[in-house]
């Protein structure tokens, strides 16, 4: 392309020609294609030579405005104003569904990504992969351009090559690719499978909710969408099903937000739905869970069954199961969970993790059909635009057929099959008797590495594209920048080849829209691209029933066992998915939810289970090094890092996907165990395993090495009971028994804001506003979305995991995860921990050179400028929430590589990086704090915002809505609403910093029966 | 009947039946005479570690306070303990020098100096630390006071800032004190001294001294101001130096009892290594008729009283903690004994309270390869102190959740074994060029210097006044 813009009006062929009505259409453009390669030395140059045409061709140019026309959202100013964000809807594609964002667009530059109020899946709210998909975006390792057999290639080259190919309409074509619910790229793959009659498509994800979906085949013989509503549950049973979570359940946002939101307390009239956690391993979701049971994996569909036959004796619909006997059919859960279900028809949600077996779905599809929560608290919708088959049978069919032969041409989209698909497939192997093999990947992937052509794809932030919500509210996808690699979205993909040539994606979206959209089609789309969300969209309920044959289909499955000895359990990581996002170095470093672990996969096992196979449950406080172990199934075997989670199920080895990889990228290289070698066709998700300690040690950096809390009482809970009784349970006295010492003293001298002090307080009582925030711990369960929403926004630095072992973690707010009570079946807290914000700040008195001072809104502040780095402040804090650049890490993280620029570009340009030295600490986001003072100034010419006009990063993106922040100095904000509540807490109150970070205790909606 | 008693004189000071000029003689002869081989191989040795020193600041400046082992918690490690154990050494020399001057103790004569010149060295290698312990080295200075046009003051409430002054002061009052004490003794070598090049510099650094009546008089106000105001110096700055501890919130660190358990380690440690020290150098020079076992038995006594006093201190801190009713308290004291930490703190145990007990025998505190022994395990067992104070209490301290070990890295322990070589590089050149007794002072303790010039007839003796002479190369056959 860079030598068309250069050299010119010449053509040598045809296609050139056709190529060159982009070259007319320069002029018209703010900026040639051309600039977004950064890349090498040489198209640098060009870059700044087109640079300089484009400003005197256009006047203006901000650097990588998108071509097409976008529409910010509302809350924009009319015209673009340099260093002003503006705020753009879109959505990220995560499989077949999408979730509706809003991005921050700062001259040109994507560097935010939030939750779009206005989508369903959303309501402003995110998880860890759409916050962390910014950095993808300037991933400098995705690849660059198209490879042709490993030669750097043109994109024009590959367009002529499949114009040249594909002009063979007869080819024996097998298209395989990654669940999605574009219309667009539905639209396309219908035209190219009308066009090609002897191709074949097969999907193939390698964790979805595919079961989920067979599930509703077998009971209501419709395959169809199951949809929980947490807000419409009164009980909740989740059976490993950690559905809160991304990485196990595809509308995790919209759950947690649902759920949560329905477990709010604000006073003692207030009540919570119920809970009921069966699982293997111990899950974010567990730990949120009001009861806890742990179940192998392999038990959970014995469990399910005995479940359904104890209902089956109250409820009609569940005949089918009215035999069933088992070794759970006398658990004492089973009466347990039958009663409450019964107690809570039609308001229960009964859901099942997606690697369990279709039948177990089916089992829970027809008790919520016979408990009549069917329609109410779950629904059933129809999936206009999957195939009604079993999708992954139609994969292994279609492998199987590729090894025999019958495909000339394969191509895959998005997919990384040769790394995922199970190992008895050898894909590899098969791939070998494909002639032509074409790949659309983000990265030169292992897939990519074995085939003839690689396409390097653009990223959801960088093209046009649309999809559909896990609901089925459809939504665009809206660029918000050029492609950084000049890289083909998928649409743009299945285009060419359809078409030989490279077609605008802005174009084939549109082309679908209009017939949604209808007469009135530029408005519509106006309004769609401004909101984000067509929300008269939707998938149709249905009405189910349970098919005639469900007795007869399920009967087979009733007697299915639990696995004797020791089972592995294979599961999608909490931070990478299926491998997707291990180049994304914000994710690895993101301790997990509940290990907190960082930059590694574990086996993960009981106490006793650990103790069994000879491995000591105790970990080493002083060093990180743990015993391997060799897993051995099958004919397969790997080594890996054992590590004792309490809580997990005995005899059970949960093992995460993803990691293990080689010349990926710099993030994903050498990190972790390949464990997908263990999955076979027949047995994805849990196997029988044999497990042995190795005797070799492995370094593990984990966050947090020290896992009791000592009695000590940072974390105050308290059932909805007690709390009703006693709403005062929370506070000091308490829990204690006795008042904080000096608070009489401080009364006695007319002191009402805490116990006496030798400091003088003043420091600006009369400013409004003053900042503060809480934390509802009844919310929190531990995703860790704060975490990396402060990170995007604050350009905290990734510092690897030897810096992380060395205890040396940058995150400005961390979760804190605590198990009580049974070492094999404790119960586990969270608590998000960002600087406290304290009124006495003890870092302030210590700091010899007054570079942390209090700001007169009540902010702790850091000058970076003027801090010498003794350290003396981080250890004079007690929540110990202070930062230290040990080295230069930012100089290492925004210079790493050939490409300094593409990283840079994702830093916030509001927020000062750091220098090696200096000390860094959460600001309560002070930038939007200032940027809410000032347009409150503007418009009002008060400097005291209204309420909710200051969102801090990690408030913004929590699903569970547990941060609340704003000006304490209004009675009626939502922060001192909450600081109000009887639950309300701060930390320490005894050594009187006075915290204005302060938390509402955790409350338990225990079953007497249980408790 | 009547009771007899007998008078017990004191021993002599100075054993041997030297006079003025064999004292001139011994001490100055030992800078006059050629530069013995064992010294410039001391030396070499000495200068090696001092590289390893310049070179792990070098690579710290270069790369950043990372290549240490901090982390968070621990935000002070390895350099913040050898801060305090090195101030807490310099101690010796000024209770030495001032304390013991004021009380009119003669046989301090024998070591103040020495002691002193230790003083010196030790708050060198101690000033060292705080410097190149921040991030940002290359903007230390704005610890100090300066006026500059942001009109930005260093923070008065922080105890850093405080130990910034105090260090400083501490350092150059020694310093003065050391200095003014060696004017009399410049002006013996100088008049000894053969080279005009030698004439030079220690007639410069002699201030024209010429021992008059008038000179003498100056030299002894002056000498007992600065002892004054060394004084309150020898507790204020282990004081203030704890107060980096006690004025935090930490449990563990937020002690009262800081500053004289502190003050009294300082002493100990002090005292401790005056001896290791004084052990070797008596012997190699020759001086054990001046820095006799009665000294050392006397400053066994000291380290006897303060190492009690110390593990009085480690005592009442769980008391403390335990009275005090406060749980972290609790918690970090029973922590530090049986926790993570716990080989360290029954390592200080073993070193400071237990091993000065042997001392209640006359026998072994006045055995001088016993004591040697013993003034190395006190020094082990203040620095183990300072660590477990400093370490353990960041390790494990309010949030459960961020407990973490701490251990060092090549860098903190080479910096750590590079002060030594600064030390010792300094100590030898001060054992070569200067005095390492206070010639003038110990003329004044000798039985010569109280002489009754009356013979047993009661006849008048006038007394002898020898002027020393030049120093001259002994022969070979002497």
């Amino acid at each position: 392309m860079s030598d068309q813009s250069n050299q010119t009006t010449y053509w040598k062929s045809l296609n050139e020609l056709a190529q060159n009505k982009e070259y007319k259409n320069f002029v018209e453009r703010e900026f040639p294609e051309d600039a977004t390669e950064l890349s090498d030395q040489v198209s640098r140059r060009s870059f700044l030579r087109v640079m300089g045409a484009s400003i005197a061709l256009a006047g203006f140019a901000s650097c990588r405005k998108p071509v097409q026309k976008i529409l910010p959202f509302s809350r924009q100013p009319e015209e673009l104003v340099l260093g002003e964000p503006l705020f753009y809807a879109t959505s990220m594609p995560f499989q077949d569904s999408v979730t509706g964002l809003l991005v921050t667009n700062v001259d040109g530059r994507p560097n935010k990504i939030e939750g779009n109020d206005a989508h369903p899946a959303s309501t402003g709210r995110t998880n860890i992969f759409q916050q962390a998909s910014i950095l993808g975006l300037y991933d400098p390792d995705r690849s660059r351009s198209p490879l042709q057999n490993g030669e750097k290639v043109s994109k024009n080259d590959f367009a002529q090559f499949a114009s040249d190919h594909f002009a063979d309409r007869n080819r024996n074509v097998l298209f395989i690719d990654e669940a999605t619910s574009s219309p667009t790229y539905h639209r396309l793959k219908e035209e190219l499978l009308a066009q090609f009659p002897n191709a074949e498509w097969v999907t193939y994800e390698p964790f979805s909710d595919q079961n989920v979906i067979e599930g509703t085949q077998i009971a209501f013989g419709q395959r169809l969408r199951t949809v929980n509503h947490y807000d419409n549950a009164d009980l909740v049973v989740a059976l490993d099903d950690d559905f809160m979570s991304p990485q196990a359940h595809n509308n995790s946002v919209e759950n947690s937000v649902k759920l949560t939101a329905k477990r709010k307390v604000e006073s003692t009239d207030d009540s919570m739905s119920r809970i009921y956690a069966i699982e293997n391993a111990f899950t974010s979701t567990g730990s949120y869970a009001d009861h806890r049971l742990r179940l192998k994996s392999s038990e959970i569909e014995p469990f399910t069954y005995a479940l359904a036959a104890k209902l089956s004796e109250s409820v009609d619909g569940l005949a089918a199961f009215s035999g069933v006997s088992n070794a759970f059919s006398s658990h004492r859960w089973i009466d347990i969970l039958a009663s409450e279900l019964l107690a809570n028809q039609g308001s229960s949600t009964v859901s099942a993790g997606f690697d369990h077996s279709p039948t177990l779905h089916a089992a829970v599809a027809a008790i919520n059909y016979a408990l009549g929560n069917a329609g109410n608290s779950v629904t059933y919708h129809s999936l206009p635009y999957r195939a009604d088959r079993n999708e992954q049978q139609a994969f292994f069919d279609a492998i199987t057929e590729l090894k025999a032969g019958v495909f000339d041409t394969l191509v895959m989209v998005g997919t990384n099959v040769a790394f995922t698909a199970p190992s008895d497939l050898d894909l590899v192997q098969a791939l070998a008797n494909v002639e032509t093999k074409i790949h659309l990947s983000d990265y030169v992937d292992e897939t990519s590495r074995v085939s003839d052509w690689h396409v390097n794809r653009a990223h959801y932030i960088e093209t046009w594209g649309d999809g559909l919500s896990f609901t089925g509210e459809r939504s665009v996808i809206q660029p918000q920048i050029q492609p950084l690699f000049d890289g083909l979205s998928e649409i743009e993909f299945l285009s060419t080849l359809l078409n030989g040539e490279i077609s605008s994606g802005h174009e084939l979206v549109q082309a679908t829209w209009s017939n949604f959209l209808g007469s009135d089609m530029n408005r519509a789309w106006e309004t769609v691209l401004h909101d984000g969300v067509d929300a008269e969209s939707g998938f149709d309920a249905v009405n189910v029933a349970l098919t005639s044959g469900f007795a007869s289909e399920i009967a087979p499955s009733l007697s299915s066992e639990a696995l004797n000895g020791i089972e592995i359990s294979i599961k999608p990581d909490e931070r990478i998915y299926d491998g997707r996002f291990a180049n994304n170095s914000w994710l690895m470093e993101l301790p997990a939810p509940m290990t907190k672990i960082t930059w590694d996969n574990v086996a993960l096992m009981s106490p006793a289970t650990a103790e069994r196979i000879g491995i000591d449950p105790e970990r080493s406080f002083k060093d990180n090094s743990v015993p391997m172990v060799r897993i051995t199934a099958g004919d397969t075997s790997l080594e890996i890092a054992a590590w004792v989670e309490p809580g997990h199920a005995d005899d059970s080895i949960t093992l995460t996907v993803g990691y293990g990889r080689n010349n990926l990228g710099r993030v994903a290289d050498g990190v972790g165990v390949d464990t997908y070698p263990l999955r076979t066709s027949q047995e994805l998700f849990f196997r029988a395993a044999s497990v042995e300690p190795t005797g070799n040690t492995y370094e593990i950096a984990c966050v947090q090495d020290h896992h009791s809390l000592e009695g000590r009482d940072m974390i105050r809970t308290a059932t909805l009971e007690e709390y009703k009784e006693n709403p005062d349970f929370a506070s000091y006295k308490s829990i204690h028994g006795y008042e904080v010492p000096g608070i009489k003293e401080a009364e006695a001298e007319g002191d009402d804001r805490g116990p006496i002090s030798l400091f003088n307080e003043n420091y600006g009582p009369e400013y409004q506003p003053q900042w503060g925030m809480t934390i509802d711990l009844n919310s929190c369960f531990g995703c860790g979305v704060c975490t990396i929403a402060c990170q995007a926004e604050n350009n905290i630095p990734v510092i690897g995991k030897r810096e992380v072992g060395r205890r040396r973690i940058m995150h400005w707010i961390r979760t804190d995860r605590y198990y009580a009570g049974d070492v094999d079946n404790p119960t586990a807290y969270h608590q998000p921990v960002p600087c406290m914000h304290c009124e006495l700040a003890p870092c302030e008195q210590v700091c010899p050179v007054a570079a942390t001072t209090h700001s007169e809104d009540g902010m702790n502040q850091m000058t970076y400028n003027r801090c010498i780095g003794t350290r003396y402040c981080a250890n004079n804090c007690p929540f110990k929430v202070r930062r230290f650049n040990f080295f230069n890490y930012t100089k290492e993280y925004l210079t790493t590589g050939d490409d300094p620029e593409i990283i840079q570009m994702a830093m916030n340009p509001e927020v000062t990086v750091r220098f090696r030295g200096v000390m860094e600490k959460c600001t309560y986001c002070v930038q939007r704090v200032q940027r809410a003072k000032i347009n409150s100034k503007i418009a009002t010419g008060s400097k005291r915002p209204e309420d909710g006009a200051v969102i801090t990063a990690c408030q913004q993106a929590c699903p569970a809505n547990a941060i609340s922040f704003g000006d304490l100095t209004d009675r009626n904000s939502a922060v001192s609403r909450n600081k109000q509540n009887d639950r309300n807490y701060v930390m320490l109150e005894e050594i009187n910093v006075r915290p204005r970070t302060s938390y509402l205790a955790r409350l338990s909606n225990k079953n007497p029966e249980l408790a | 009947m009547s009771k007899t008693y007998e008078y017990v004189p004191e021993p002599a000071l100075v054993k041997g039946n030297y006079d003025f000029k064999d004292i001139t003689a011994m001490i100055t002869d030992i800078n006059l005479r050629p530069t013995p081989k064992g010294w410039y191989i001391a030396f070499g040795f000495a200068n090696l570690l001092l590289l390893v020193l310049l070179g792990s600041i070098a690579y710290l400046f270069w790369e950043g306070i990372g290549i240490w082992g901090l982390n968070s918690p621990a935000g002070w490690g390895w350099a913040i303990v050898n801060f305090v154990w090195w101030v807490g050494i310099g101690h010796a020399g000024t209770l030495i020098s001032a304390i013991l001057f004021l009380f009119r103790q003669g046989w301090r004569t024998a070591i103040n100096r020495f002691a002193e010149a230790m003083t010196i060295f030790a708050v060198m290698c101690a000033g060292i630390f705080p410097a190149i312990h921040v991030g940002r080295v290359w903007v230390i200075y704005w610890v100090f006071p300066i006026p500059n046009s942001m009109t930005m003051w260093p923070n008065f409430n922080s105890p850093l800032l405080w130990d910034v002054f105090a260090v400083s002061t501490y350092f150059t009052v020694s310093f003065l004190f050391w200095y003014v004490g060696l004017v009399p003794d410049f002006a013996t070598i100088r008049d000894r001294i053969k080279s005009k090049m030698g004439k030079l510099i220690y007639g410069t650094f002699a201030l024209g001294w010429r021992g008059s009546n008038r000179h003498w008089w100056n030299y002894e106000k002056s000498y007992m101001i600065l002892a004054g105001l060394a004084t309150p110096l020898v507790l204020s700055v282990h004081t203030i130096v704890s107060f980096d501890f006690a004025v935090s919130i930490i449990p563990g660190w937020h002690t009262t009892i800081f500053p004289p358990y502190f003050v009294a380690g300082a002493v100990f440690s002090g005292f401790a290594m005056v001896l290791s020290l004084m052990i070797i150098v008596r012997k190699m020079y020759g001086l054990e008729d001046i820095m006799t076992v009665d000294h050392i038995e006397k400053m066994n006594i000291i380290i006897l009283v303060t190492g009690s006093m110390v593990g009085f201190a480690y005592a009442m801190e769980f008391f403390i903690a335990w009275y005090s009713g406060v749980e972290y308290e609790k918690a970090i004291f029973i922590l530090r004994a049986t926790g993570p930490y716990a080989w360290a703190y029954w390592i200080m145990i073993t070193c400071n309270v237990a091993s000065p007990q042997f001392f209640w025998s006359k026998k072994l505190r006045r055995s001088v390869g016993f004591t040697f022994f013993i003034s190395i395990v006190v020094n082990i067992g203040m620095w183990f102190e300072r660590f477990v104070i400093a370490v353990s209490s960041l390790s494990t301290d309010y949030l459960p959740s961020s407990w973490g070990y701490y251990s060092p890295t090549f860098w903190d322990i080479s910096t750590y074994i590079g002060t030594f070589g600064l030390f010792f590089t300094f100590f030898l050149l001060f054992l070569r060029f200067l005095p390492m007794v206070a010639v003038a002072e110990l003329k004044g303790v000798l039985p010569q210097a109280d002489p009754h010039n009356y013979d047993e007839k009661g006849e008048y003796v006038p007394p002898v006044v020898e002027i020393p002479e030049p120093y001259n190369k002994p022969s070979k056959n002497v």
